[in-house]
């Protein structure tokens, strides 16, 4: 039994504990925005929240996230309308959308640590995010939108 | 509010056009794939049961319903998968019908012969369905006119359809209400649908006008739903053990003894396949899928593996070298007569060989599907692009009628050719037909990598022959390759005028729109690649390795001819005979193709001075198939590493003509991420065959294109009224060639495979040292 | 012969009814809790997923595996007949309340450092938990080092009783940190090396160590990383498990981090860091750290543009998501790998570790947490270690790193929990 607070609620697992949070996520708790691309950590799709950043939840095992706060996509906001996901339909960035969770998971931490990212920033902090659909050119936009976007928000 | 309807929401009924709602149907799917079926068009006004239209009878589809309050709802035939399909075609129906388009909505509609094809692929859907639903929005818009002005007291000549309303004077009443108090019956014949007053260009108001895609926020916020999304009550999981080979491997014996200390593992079983799709196969299920994955890797199941399980990716290319030496075999695509005359008298010719490697589809979502039977239909839910290619197999696998199985819809964690082929939904099939429940199978990415249908090797031989003064005088192409149709579609095989059967999608490309003087096209099919894996379509298809071959050549035959690059090619676009166009699709022919290249080497500065190592290059092509050209041309700008063959891709310029853009900002993410499927796979996929096997299985070792690798990219189209023609591929067959001729420009290395490593840069350095 | 084995069997220490929790006045109990942590009593004296302090932690060593004992007050399986004199002398002179010699991996040889007040306030601690039954596994060294008598051998060789007399050149607090690391929290332990017959090399203290198959890195000035070990660094480092220059707490570290020095107060932490501040010359290196810093930084985005080489697609794909930093000073969240010590020690066996098993919330620091990468194949994992090490360190290549990872690999699936 592990236990964690998921998108601001408490859970419990009953998957055992080496389950990877991915799988415990989607098939036992049956939020299905978090997606499965190549299991080695090295696509970016099941990209969510641990403790408010980007971690690959296809080998994050249950076990070593016990205690943890965990936000997947459907909890980054509460309406859907973070500034990532505003920008993203704003400027229309997914294709098949499999990689956007992940995608914009990830962004938000580029985001948290870097608030007015370089070409050179998103590049690193998003190579490890893949869009087969080559969606690249408009994530790196929709980031530099969305950070704007915050920047100003956060404006004294 | 505009929303995807998903398949749960259509079962509860709620969303769905009211039973005494408008529908207007068509018989007949009009032209498909190319391959023309004649329809017998006819606008049906239901009785109301619109599920009770005699199917077998008129074959009629149903394009769209307007409900009591006046929202629209379009079925969509086609697989979501990125293009934003549902809005395009939506538009096409709203625009032409005048609808609100804040009350359109689009439902991914469940596979049932009433569709008839369903298949989403070669770029197809929107300039398949342009003609059909614009005329089926306008029979609609004409009768809601008519029915509006009885209601509204007037005649119908002083009304206009605007916004989801008729209005006459001060008056107006909205299409909802139309719906409840008129009568919509009518009924339309083909001819009468055909002169269905479209409306000009210049009063469209969807059409070519940017609108925010309906698919897009739900995949922004985890709501979208994908096949391994599906869930039904009951269900257990299971993961495939692939066998080593495709095509003939035999279970020998299989022991779970390891796998039986998994929790939840549940039992192993091989599958028995009468559709010979999965032969070999063996699924290990477990109440998730955690455990069943986690047994599968436990469960040991010795082969018998037959002879494609030693073939390697030298053994698939030699095999092709040797058919294209055999001057016997093959398809003659086109055969002017005169050629070998032309090359016998030719001032000089010039010859040169050009391959490509393996190509792994690497859809991001793994292939999977969700199996159950339920009141005697069997039910699969998941992502397919044709599900009429798969509907009989299906039959097969399962011994039962195809009007008892039934392919639920879901939104595919991409395409690009993978799912036209949907094996997947056998194994899935029969595993919970196995184990008489619902069962939701799962292929792991090394799993589906190894179950890919990648896109075959192949081997080109070119030749040209020039006649004084440079002139072309004749051109040989050929080219052997694995042919997906062939394995899976031979029905769609076209036959050459030799008489030889062929697969127009693995030589589409070759039969260019240059004017050579005397042409031959010779197809191959690389029966060694056909036996060991199961080729498939993959974005592009076959101009995927045609247009590599014919650019790259192209810019040899001008190096050799001593002329540049852009105006050799536009003086053989000379527009005439046979490459000066027709209607409709093709209007202009080689002229429009001559535009493109222009226009995209004056916006790269073509001709201009660069810095040393720097070069630009050129490609261009008509996409893929001739009835259906889209005009791409594109130049890159590298700069090349003599010392470690590195090659930097400074910037792409790519000039698009697809005629009428039906939206514009989804047909530039079209060619953005078509652009960079070509890039990547110019430089950074490629696989090989090792063992009868794809050598790669995961992102470890295969490496497609990633943000990093990602240059400036500047797209361009040009404006046009003609045809819409497809977006989703045609700009990822001009990239490679037109790296591959700026590496020539920058270094004088001439690169003649794909993909393309630094060490071959390095070695065609040296060479031209 | 005779006369040895008889000085090698000490007189048992009477049996006493365990005490009344309320004999022990509650600042003593307050202070023994503080002192327990320092001294990491529970993470040894507690097996993954058992009672607190009930013993059965499985040590493995080169001779074998140990499980350590009971120390709650229950009196047949625990300490509860233990007197104060009896729990002094095992602290002190490692001999149990029976008479027999305790196995140095009870670190009597550091506790013999403690003051008798501290020993006592320890013991009130510990008399005053929760009683719990529980008998240890039996120990599985071979013969004739299962022989507890044996020990007092090893005791004349290597064992020197006594206090910890306070440097009076030194401050309070350096005295302090000494008094601490070397008796209770017995650093020595696993950052010393040791000898054939296991002792501690009283020549190379703290010259990092091989402790549980991880290396325990050198905390002299022998410590390879780029960055020293400042005061900051270390008390950021003890106090919550990051370092900003060095990178996070993983393996037997982990534990004592979160578990152990969780409850010592900041000034005992301060004091720890600076002393061991001293002993790796922090000061006179730190002229040098900036540029150290720079060099890292400069290869933190390596790999990540247009880029062909395999290996730093492997690594960019898969790594610099979380551990790329920009800017002048490397973030806390993003360990970065050129500074990390991971990296430069001689063997990739934390690196290694790190890798294929991940960070958890239970090691790291407050937020952080790593996936484990043993989904990945182990000529991936060494094809990983040998880039990182080519491009983010000036030290020469790791050997055999494939044949590494299996090994650890292995080791770590046997030594799960069942
Ligand atoms: S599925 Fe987790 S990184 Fe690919
Ligand atoms: S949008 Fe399809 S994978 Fe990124």
């Amino acid at each position: 039994m592990t236990n964690l607070d998921l998108n601001g609620r408490p859970v419990s697992f009953r998957s055992p504990d080496d389950t990877p949070l991915l799988w415990a996520i989607r098939d036992e708790i049956g939020l299905t925005g978090t997606k499965f691309g190549c299991g080695i950590g090295m696509c970016g799709a099941c990209t969510v929240h641990v403790e408010g950043r980007a971690t690959r939840s296809c080998i994050t095992p249950l076990a070593a996230v016990a205690g943890a706060r965990i936000t997947t996509i459907e909890g980054l906001d509460p309406k859907g309308q973070h500034p990532l996901q505003s920008a993203w339909i704003e400027l229309q960035v997914p294709q098949c959308g499999y990689c956007q969770s992940g995608q914009i998971m990830q962004a938000a931490t580029l985001l948290q640590d870097y608030p007015d990212p370089t070409d050179r920033d998103i590049d690193a902090v998003m190579a490890g995010s893949l869009c087969r659909c080559m969606t690249y050119v408009r994530i790196r936009k929709a980031i530099k939108l969305a950070a704007s976007k915050m920047r100003v928000g956060s404006a004294p | 509010m505009n929303r995807i309807l998903h398949a749960d929401d259509r079962d509860s009924g709620a969303s769905l056009p009211s039973r005494r709602g408008f529908l207007i149907a068509m018989v007949g799917t009009g032209v498909t794939l190319g391959f023309a079926r004649p329809g017998l068009g006819a606008i049906e006004l239901p009785s109301g049961e619109a599920e009770a239209t005699p199917a077998e009878l008129f074959e009629p589809t149903i394009w769209y319903g307007i409900d009591r309050e006046g929202f629209v709802t379009v079925n969509v035939i086609r697989a979501e998968m990125g293009q934003h399909v549902g809005t395009a075609l939506a538009r096409i129906v709203a625009d032409e019908l005048e609808a609100d388009w804040q009350k359109v909505r689009i439902v991914h509609v469940d596979s049932d012969p009433k569709w008839g094809l369903m298949v989403t692929g070669g770029s197809w859907s929107v300039w398949q369905s342009f003609p059909i639903l614009s005329q089926a929005g306008a029979a609609g818009r004409i009768a809601l006119i008519e029915e509006g002005a009885k209601l509204l007291g007037v005649g119908s000549e002083a009304c206009v359809a605007r916004n989801g309303a008729v209005a006459a004077g001060g008056k107006s009443i909205g299409y909802g209400d139309i719906v409840v108090r008129g009568d919509l019956r009518r009924s339309y014949t083909e001819e009468q649908l055909k002169a269905m007053p479209i409306k000009p260009p210049d009063e469209r108001r969807l059409i070519g006008r940017d609108t925010t895609a309906i698919d897009v926020p739900s995949k922004t916020n985890g709501e979208a739903r994908y096949g391994l999304d599906a869930r039904v009550d009951g269900m257990i999981y299971a993961r495939p053990k692939v066998p080593p080979t495709r095509n003939d491997s035999r279970v020998v014996s299989i022991d779970d003894a390891a796998a039986k200390s998994v929790p939840g593992y549940i039992r192993t079983l091989a599958l028995n396949d009468p559709s010979e799709t999965v032969p070999g196969w063996v699924m290990v299920y477990a109440d998730s899928f955690v455990a069943a994955s986690r047994a599968a890797d436990l469960v040991k199941v010795e082969w018998h593996v037959g002879e494609s399980g030693k073939v390697s990716e030298e053994d698939l290319q030699r095999r092709a070298g040797e058919l294209i030496a055999d001057r016997n075999g093959g398809a003659l695509v086109v055969d002017d007569p005169g050629l070998d005359a032309a090359f016998a008298a030719a001032k000089s010719t010039i010859e040169r060989t050009y391959t490509t490697s393996t190509v792994m589809h690497f859809q991001l979502e793994p292939v999977n599907a969700v199996a159950f039977e339920k009141d005697g239909v069997f039910e699969i839910h998941t992502g397919n692009q044709w599900q009429s290619l798969i509907l009989p197999v299906l039959a097969q696998a399962l011994a039962r009628n195809q009007d008892k199985i039934v392919l639920r819809s879901y939104m595919l964690g991409g395409g690009f050719g993978r799912r036209l082929n949907g094996d997947y939904a056998v194994p899935a099939a029969l595993a919970a037909k196995l184990a008489g429940r619902p069962v939701k199978m799962i292929c792991t990415r090394p799993d589906d990598m190894r179950f890919d249908s990648p896109r075959s090797p192949s081997v080109q031989l070119l030749r040209m022959a020039f006649g004084d003064g440079g002139n072309v005088t004749a051109m040989d192409h050929q080219a052997a390759a694995g042919w997906p149709t062939a394995v899976m579609a031979p029905s769609f095989l076209f036959k050459a005028g030799n008489g030889a059967l062929y697969d127009p999608f693995s030589i589409s490309g070759a039969d260019h729109w240059y004017s050579v003087g005397a042409q031959r096209v010779r197809a191959l099919r690389n029966d060694l690649a056909d036996r060991t894996f199961r080729p498939g379509w993959l974005r592009s298809v076959a101009p995927g390795w045609t247009a590599w071959a014919v650019e790259s050549f192209m810019d040899e035959a001008s190096h050799a001819a001593g002329a540049d690059p852009v105006a050799f090619r536009l003086r053989l676009l000379d527009a005439a005979g046979r490459n000066a166009g027709s209607a409709p699709n093709a209007v202009g022919g080689a002229r429009r193709q001559a535009a493109v290249l222009a226009r995209a080497a004056q916006k790269a500065g073509w001709g201009g001075a660069l810095p040393k190592d720097v070069g630009l290059g050129v490609a261009t092509s008509f996409g893929q198939e001739r009835d259906m050209p889209t005009w791409v041309a594109c130049v890159a700008r590298v700069a090349v590493d003599r010392g470690s063959g590195r090659v930097t891709v400074e910037k792409l310029t790519l000039v698009v003509d697809a005629g009428t853009i039906v939206h514009p900002d989804g047909a530039e993410a079209q060619v953005e991420g078509a652009a960079l499927w070509g890039l990547s796979m110019a430089l950074h996929e490629g696989s090989e065959f090792v063992g009868g096997q794809p050598k790669d299985t995961n992102l470890d070792s295969y490496t497609p294109l990633r943000m990093g690798d990602v240059p400036p990219v500047e797209i361009e189209f040009l404006p046009s009224t003609e045809m819409p023609v497809g977006l989703g591929e045609p700009a990822t067959t001009v990239v490679a060639p037109a790296i591959a001729n700026a590496i020539f420009a920058a270094s004088g290395a001439r690169i003649r495979h794909l993909p393309i490593r630094p060490g071959a840069v390095l070695r065609a350095l040296s060479n031209s040292a | 012969m005779i006369g040895f084995l008889a000085l090698a069997w000490r007189p048992a220490i009477l049996p006493i009814d365990p005490p009344a929790k309320t004999s022990f006045p509650a600042e003593l109990i307050a202070s023994g809790q503080i002192l327990a942590g320092a001294g990491y009593c529970e993470v040894c004296h507690t097996r993954q997923g058992g009672e607190k302090l009930a013993g059965g932690y499985a040590l493995r060593s080169d001779f074998g595996t140990i499980y350590s004992t009971n120390i709650t007050p229950e009196p047949e399986t625990g300490i509860g007949r233990w007197s104060l004199e009896a729990f002094t002398r095992a602290m002190h002179e490692g001999v149990a309340r029976d008479g027999s010699h305790l196995f140095p991996a009870f670190p009597y040889d550091h506790y013999t450092k403690i003051s008798d007040e501290d020993v006592e306030a320890l013991y009130a601690y510990l008399m005053t938990r929760p009683p719990v039954k529980a008998t240890a596994p039996v120990n599985t060294l071979p013969f004739p080092l299962n022989i507890r008598t044996l020990q007092e051998g090893w005791k004349l060789l290597f064992f020197r009783s006594g206090r910890y007399r306070p440097d009076a050149a030194k401050s309070a607090e350096w005295n302090r940190g000494a008094y601490l690391a070397e008796g209770l929290s017995h650093c020595g332990g696993c950052h010393t090396p040791r000898n054939l017959l296991g002792a501690e090399k009283a020549d190379h203290a703290y010259g990092g160590a091989v402790i549980e198959d991880w290396v325990a890195p050198a905390l002299t000035d022998e410590n390879p990383s780029p960055a020293p070990w400042t005061q900051g660094e270390l008390f950021s480092y003890l106090r919550s498990g990051v370092s900003p220059l060095h990178g996070v707490s993983a393996g037997s570290m982990s534990p004592v981090i979160h578990t152990g020095l969780a409850a010592v107060p900041d000034a005992d932490i301060r004091a720890e860091a600076i002393y061991f501040a001293e002993l790796d010359h922090a000061e006179a290196r730190t002229a040098a750290t900036d540029a150290a810093i720079k060099k890292a930084l400069a290869t933190s985005a390596l790999g990540t543009g247009q880029e062909y080489d395999p290996d730093a697609r492997l690594y960019a794909a898969a790594c610099v998501a979380c551990h790329y930093n920009a800017g002048p000073n490397p973030l806390p969240a993003r360990p970065e790998l050129a500074l990390n010590s991971a990296l430069t020690l001689s063997e990739p066996t934390n690196f290694i570790h790190v890798v294929l098993e991940g960070i958890g919330t239970r090691d790291g620091g407050p937020g952080l947490v790593m996936p484990s990468y043993a989904a990945l194949g182990d000529a991936d994992i060494a094809r990983l270690a040998a880039y990182l090490r080519r491009t983010r360190t000036d030290r020469s290549p790791w050997t055999d790193v494939e044949t590494k990872v299996a090994a650890l690999r292995r080791q770590a699936a046997s030594a799960k929990p069942e």
